[in-house]
């Protein structure tokens, strides 16, 4: 099949989840499919400042055709616009406008759509609140899926997504909650539809484990949290629960490795790292007690599968659905939604060692009976021949109907 | 994607540990509850585990738009935070335009800490704001459920 991935940024120096997610599975769909990445030049995701050369260009066996950017996005309007429409009602043109303000704006990638459409089998769309997939899915709405990587946030409360997730031909989902979430946005079942998570190989043992941790001054009992450590991200809560759960007697160290967006107390059980290279993360990761995963929102959690995929268990706020969900079907870890379930939680992972490690095997046997490429490539062909096939059928019986 | 249910039993089963952590963890705040001068009617400990579970339902659907006590309130504007600036003026076109651009673009930037400090505080009150209205339903569900069993609908 000739396909076309759809996507706000892309390229291997693109941190973004959702980007990330885009090019693991181009990469792998180019095996087998002719793909084609459609995407801005930009790089930054808050400014959308033009960084990458327009133009086509191959990465990776995946040809990527560039757009430019035609204006950076005003945090001020955007802020204020944000604010309308999350307000409560607002016209339909209000909120297509936020849409267009979340940018990136890029009219270039619309135009290729519209006069290139057929170039392509399928188009692949990931991620619904940026402009490319808003504004680009309904112009090739016929042979259009939509992965919406789709979080519990006020963005979902927008009127105009009703129909929007009503248009795609076929939908991809992260998690079965992610599909829950958006089916009741959407006002019922969306179809076809499958649900892959992310693939992962089998992770490698680690031999300089212990060299690098100790070159990084980790403690050897310690659980982790990995990533920017932000408020978006509930690290305020986890900092302030962690400090009580160790006045009270918790033994323990927490290590925070990313970079920090917020004030980090000097506490001598709380280590900060900031960014790590790839090898130090593979360490931290396979080295620590269980990992802490605090965010409220999420559509997957990558670190999570990363953490089951060396057999570390993980301690999840049940606040946000989705980790609860993971943690729940993986039977890998356990979760809270209080200090109290917190201490609690945390002291259950660090006094039980062989109750422990069983949740980590069993998180490690979840992402070997879920998460392996293989099983997400099948997955992601099954739809695929579902959507084309449906397409297929309708052109038929248009053609029929129309000669 | 497999349900979990469908696999074998597994040698750990979080829902059990959940159950026995979250049995303790409750049993610790009656008793924290009642040393700080609840009601006397906690020292029932599966009144208290009903009374959890009924806030718990209002907590976990408040921040869903099924609720039934914003249809009953009426007219938005009496009751809702309205967390967005609205920066117009009543003055005529002309003056109203150079008002509105000294108010977003002199003003607002200086204090624009300030808004953003306040509008995340209405987020939160908004959010308690819906939890109560959850809660409120879930009562009222009950109380009619109470209700049905006692006086059986004719």
């Amino acid at each position: 099949m000739k396909l076309a991935c759809v996507v706000q940024r892309y390229g291997a120096d693109i941190a973004g989840g959702s980007e990330a997610h885009c090019r693991a599975l181009a990469e792998r769909l180019a095996g087998s499919h002719a793909v084609t990445v459609l995407t801005s030049c930009a790089r930054d995701y808050v400014t959308w400042a033009n960084a990458h050369p327009a133009g086509e260009t191959v990465e990776n066996g995946v040809r990527v055709v560039r757009f430019p950017v035609r204006r950076q996005r005003h945090l001020g309007h955007f802020s204020d616009l944000s604010d309308e429409v999350f307000d409560g009602p607002t016209a339909r043109e209000r909120q297509q406008a936020w849409f267009a303000e979340n940018g990136p704006d890029v009219p270039d990638l619309l135009a290729h759509l519209r006069t290139h459409a057929t170039a392509y089998d399928l188009v692949l769309f990931w991620t619904f609140r940026y402009s490319p997939s808003f504004f680009g899915l309904p112009i090739v709405a016929d042979r259009a899926v939509l992965l919406p990587t789709a979080e519990e946030d006020r963005a979902l409360d927008l009127g105009i997504l009703e129909g929007f997730f009503n248009t795609p031909a076929g939908y991809i989902f992260l998690t079965p909650e992610e599909a829950a979430l958006v089916e009741a946005r959407a006002g019922g079942r969306l179809r076809p539809a499958t649900t892959i998570g992310m693939g992962l190989d089998a992770s490698p043992a680690s031999p300089g484990s212990q060299q690098a941790l100790a070159a990084l001054g980790v403690p050897p009992r310690y659980v982790l949290y990995l990533g920017r450590v932000d408020r978006n991200k509930g690290c305020h809560t986890l900092l302030e629960y962690f400090e009580e759960y160790v006045a009270a007697g918790g033994d323990t160290t927490l290590v925070l490795a990313g970079p920090a967006k917020i004030r980090i107390p000097a506490h001598p059980r709380i280590r900060t790292l900031g960014y790590v290279p790839d090898e130090a993360r593979d360490a931290l990761i396979s080295g620590a007690q269980a990992l802490v995963v605090p965010s409220p929102y999420e559509s997957l959690s990558i670190v999570l599968l990363e953490a089951w995929n060396r057999g570390v268990p993980a301690l999840v706020n049940a606040q946000c659905a989705v980790l609860k969900g993971q943690v729940r079907r993986a039977n890998g870890g356990l979760h809270y939604r209080s200090q109290r379930e917190f201490s609690e939680g945390l002291d259950f992972l660090l006094r039980h060692r062989a109750e422990r490690d069983q949740l980590g095997l069993q998180g490690l046997a979840y992402v070997e009976r879920e998460y392996r490429w293989p099983t997400v490539l099948r997955r992601v062909e099954a739809l695929l021949d579902e959507v084309m096939t449906a397409r297929r059928a309708r052109e038929q019986a248009e053609a029929s109907s129309t000669g | 994607m497999t349900d979990s249910a469908t696999e074998l039993r597994p040698a750990v089963s979080v829902d059990a540990v959940m159950a026995d952590l979250q049995g303790r963890v409750r049993e610790r705040l009656r008793a924290d509850l009642l040393r700080h001068g609840a009601s006397p009617s906690f020292a029932d400990a599966q009144l208290f585990a009903d009374v959890e579970r009924v806030l718990h339902a209002g907590v976990d659907s408040g921040t869903s738009n099924a609720l039934l006590l914003p249809e009953l309130l009426g007219d938005p504007a009496t009751w809702r935070l309205e967390t967005a600036l609205h920066l117009d003026s009543h003055r005529a076109s002309a003056a109203a335009a150079v008002v509105t651009f000294v108010k977003r673009r002199l003003v607002l930037p200086v204090v624009r800490w300030l808004f953003e400090y306040n509008r995340d505080n209405f987020e939160r009150q908004r959010r308690v704001n819906a939890v109560l209205f959850a809660c409120v339903q879930e009562l009222a569900i009950e109380t009619a459920k109470l209700r049905q069993e006692v006086v059986p609908p004719k």
